[in-house]
C-alpha cells in the first residue's frame, strides 16, 4: 500500500500549555462543573446549560438524549472543546480544557485526545479513505510517516473497509462513509470517541454494525460518549444520560421512573432530597404515616415485616433505582411495612407526597407502571401477612 | 476565442447490477470553455453526479474519452494510473459537495492549509498566508479561527469552496453545493461562483436538480436519462425575448 503524499511540512507549533487539573477525579475522563453556556442573539440572551455538573468515568459506554434545542450538542461540544462554556470548568482527561490555553493548543491537544464522529462523516472528499484516515495522524504528527499507512489500513480492515482503501468517499456508501470516519476518529488512539448523531443518517443495518464497533471498542477500556435519539441505540449504552431544557436530569429518576415525561423527570430532579441511611437504620416504619415516595440511588434497603412475638420476615430487598413507599401514598399513606438501610449504608432520593401525587396524576403511563408494581408487592405482602395485608 | 478546456467524447457509462445493466450516461459529448460557468441540471437520478465523477475521473468510464487541457498540458484522464489521477486532480481541480465535509476539529483557515501541505506546494508561512487571502476572497475572513461548529452553513460552504481553490485549480466541480441552503445564502453562494468565473478564469462546472437557477449560469444544459437534451444560454433567451 503506497501514499500519494509527500510528508507534510514541520509546521512550528505552539506547546500545549494546558493545564493538570490536582483535584480531578482519578477514575474520572470527563468532570464538568458548574457548566453554564449562553448564546446572544437578536432575540436577546438565551442560556442552553444551566450549570451542568457530571462526571464520566474511564472505560463507561454513554449514550446522551434530549429532545431538540435541549442542549445535548451544546453539552457535546464543551467536552470537545468546540464552543466554549460562558463559565464552570471542564476537565478532560484531567485537563483543564479552556483556561489560559489557545485555540490552536487547544485543536493540538483534542487531536491527540479525543476521536470525534459527526452525523455527516467530514471526510475529505479529494483523499481516499486511507489518506482521510491518515489525516489525523499526520495532523499531531503521531506514528512514524512510514507507520501511518499501516495503521490506517489496519483501522480500516477493523471496520471492514480495507478492500475499498483507495476509494474516495463518493465511491462508498454512507454506512461506509461514517465507518470510515470511526476509523479515523481512532487514528491516534485516542482514549475517549465523541460521537453526535452517529447513526442519525444510516439505515438499521449500518447502524447496529456502529454500535457493535463502539462496543468493542469499549471492551478495549475507550470512553464512548453519544448523543442519539435512537432507543435502540440507548439500550445497548452503560449510561443514558437524559438532559431537558439545559439541564441534566438525575439517572436515579430516569432510571427508576422512565416512562415519566423529561419535564417530570427534571421536575424531580430539582424537588428530590438527598439522604443516607447507615446499616440497618430504619427509613419507614410499619403504620407511620408516609410523606415521601423514595427512589434507591445507592446500597440496598430491606422490607422487613415485624409479627408479634414472632421472627421478623424480609419480603424483599430493593437495590439501585427501585423505588419504595409508592403502595401506601396510593393507598392512604400509612406504611404496610418496615423499611430500613441494608448491611451497607444507602443512599435515597425522597420526593415530597404532594409533588409524586400530582405528577402521577398528570403521567399515567407512569401511574398504570407503578400500579403494577404495587400489585405485585401487595400480593407479597398478603402472603407473607394475610391478617396485615387485608388493611 | 473561446479555448477548451474539457472535451468529453462518446462517453457512456454503465453500471452492472443484480437487476441488470443500467446505463448511467449515454453517449455524452460536451466541451467546455475556459472560464465558462457550465450549469447542468436534472432530475435526481438523471447521471449529474456520475458526469462529474467522470470529469474529474473519480469513477471509471465503460467507453469514450475525457481530455483536460490545462497546466500547459492535455490529458486523457481516464488513461491515467489511480496516483497519478489523484496528482492530476489535486493540480487542476477543486471539489465541492452539498455536504460541506470541513474537518471539525480544525478551525476555517486550517481547513484551508491543509490540502496546501498534503500536496506540499507552499512552506507554511506561505500555505497561511494563502489561505487568509481565500478566507478573504469568499468574505469569511473574519471567521478564519472558527471551528466550523460555530458558523452557519452557507459560511461553511464558503470555506469549502476556498479550501476546493487552495492549490489555485483551473476547473472547479460543485454537486449539488447550495442543495442544503436557503434561497439568500444560496444566491450568495452563486455571486461568489459567479466572481470566480469572471475575475479570476477559472472554469467551473455544476450540478443541480434546481432547474429554477438556470439562468445563473453563462451555459446550462439538461440532462436525463443519461442524455444531454438541450443547450439553454440565458444571452440566447434575453435575445429570443427581445426579437419577440
Amino acid at each position: 500500500m503506497t501514499s500519494r503524499r509527500s510528508a507534510p511540512p514541520h509546521r512550528t507549533q505552539p506547546k500545549p500549555v494546558l493545564q493538570k487539573v490536582s483535584d480531578a477525579a482519578p477514575e474520572a475522563i470527563i468532570e464538568m462543573r458548574g457548566v453554564v453556556k449562553k448564546f446572544s442573539n437578536a432575540a436577546g440572551e438565551f442560556t442552553v446549560l444551566k450549570g451542568v455538573d457530571l462526571q464520566i468515568d474511564r472505560g463507561e459506554f454513554v449514550s446522551i438524549v434530549g429532545k431538540s434545542g435541549s442542549g445535548k450538542s451544546t453539552l457535546l461540544n464543551m467536552i470537545t472543546g468546540i464552543d466554549h462554556p460562558t463559565s464552570g470548568q471542564v476537565i478532560v482527561n484531567h485537563t483543564d480544557i479552556y483556561t489560559g490555553v489557545s485555540e490552536s493548543q487547544r485543536s493540538k491537544w483534542r487531536g491527540k485526545n479525543l476521536g470525534i464522529v459527526f452525523q455527516f462523516f467530514q471526510l475529505l472528499p479529494m483523499l481516499t479513505l486511507l489518506e482521510n484516515v491518515m489525516l489525523p495522524m499526520d495532523y499531531v504528527d503521531m506514528y512514524d510517516f512510514d507507520l501511518r499507512p499501516v495503521r490506517a489500513l489496519e483501522l480500516l480492515e477493523l471496520v471492514g473497509l480495507e478492500k475499498f482503501a483507495n476509494k474516495l468517499p463518493v465511491l462508498v456508501s454512507t454506512g461506509q462513509q461514517q465507518l470510515a470516519a470511526i476509523a479515523r476518529a481512532m487514528a491516534c488512539d485516542p482514549p475517549l470517541l465523541i460521537a453526535d448523531e452517529p447513526t442519525g443518517n444510516l439505515d438499521t443495518r449500518s447502524s447496529d454494525t456502529i454500535i457493535g464497533l463502539f462496543e468493542h471498542f469499549v471492551q478495549q477500556g475507550k470512553t464512548i460518549v453519544m448523543v442519539t435519539h435512537d432507543p435502540s441505540l440507548t439500550s445497548r449504552t452503560h449510561r443514558n444520560i437524559i438532559i431537558s431544557d439545559g439541564e441534566l436530569i438525575d439517572e436515579t429518576i430516569s432510571r427508576g421512573l422512565p416512562q415519566l415525561r423529561h419535564r417530570h423527570m427534571l421536575e424531580f430532579t430539582k424537588l428530590a432530597e438527598r439522604r443516607v441511611y447507615q446499616p440497618h437504620e430504619a427509613i419507614i416504619s410499619r403504620d407511620e404515616k408516609l410523606n415521601h415516595f423514595y427512589v434507591i440511588r445507592k446500597g440496598e434497603v430491606e422490607v422487613v415485616l415485624q409479627k408479634q412475638r414472632s421472627k421478623e420476615t424480609v419480603l424483599s430487598r430493593l437495590g439501585a433505582n427501585e423505588f419504595f413507599g409508592e403502595a401506601e401514598l396510593l393507598r392512604g399513606g400509612r406504611s404496610i411495612a418496615n423499611v430500613r438501610a441494608g448491611r451497607a449504608p444507602v443512599e435515597v432520593l425522597a420526593i415530597p407526597r404532594g409533588d409524586y401525587n400530582r405528577v402521577m396524576e398528570e403521567s399515567p403511563v407512569t401511574m398504570e407502571a407503578v400500579g403494577k408494581v404495587v400489585q405485585k408487592r401487595l400480593q407479597e405482602h398478603r402472603m407473607a401477612d394475610p391478617r396485615g395485608g387485608r388493611k | 476565442m473561446n479555448t477548451s478546456l474539457i472535451e468529453i467524447t462518446n462517453l457512456s457509462k454503465t453500471y452492472s447490477t443484480a437487476a441488470g445493466d443500467f446505463p448511467a450516461l449515454k453517449n455524452i459529448n460536451l466541451t467546455v470553455n475556459k472560464g465558462e460557468f457550465l450549469g447542468v441540471v436534472g432530475k435526481s437520478g438523471a447521471g449529474k453526479s456520475t458526469l462529474l465523477n467522470m470529469i474529474n475521473g473519480v469513477d471509471e468510464l465503460s467507453t469514450g474519452e475525457v481530455l483536460v487541457n490545462s497546466n500547459g498540458g492535455r490529458v486523457s484522464v481516464h488513461r491515467l494510473t489511480e496516483d497519478e489521477k489523484a496528482l492530476w486532480r489535486g493540480q487542476t481541480m477543486g471539489v465541492i459537495y452539498q455536504s460541506f465535509q470541513l474537518l471539525p476539529m480544525l478551525t476555517l483557515v486550517e481547513n484551508i492549509t491543509l490540502p496546501m501541505d498534503l500536496a506540499g506546494n507552499f512552506k507554511p508561512r506561505e500555505s497561511r498566508e494563502k489561505a487568509m487571502e481565500l478566507l478573504r476572497l469568499v468574505e469569511i475572513e473574519e471567521h478564519a479561527e472558527k471551528l466550523p461548529a460555530l458558523i452557519s452553513g452557507g459560511q461553511q460552504q464558503r470555506v469549502a469552496i476556498a479550501r476546493a481553490l487552495a492549490n489555485d485549480p483551473d476547473i472547479l466541480v460543485a454537486d449539488e453545493p447550495t442543495g442544503s441552503l436557503d434561497s439568500v445564502t444560496a444566491d450568495h453562494i452563486f455571486d461568489v461562483f459567479s466572481r470566480l468565473a469572471s475575475e479570476r478564469g477559472k472554469t467551473i462546472v455544476m450540478v443541480t436538480h434546481d432547474m429554477g437557477l438556470k439562468s445563473r449560469f453563462t451555459r446550462c444544459l439538461t440532462l436525463a436519462d443519461g442524455e444531454l437534451q438541450d443547450e439553454i444560454t440565458p444571452s440566447a433567451k434575453a435575445k429570443g425575448r427581445r426579437k419577440a
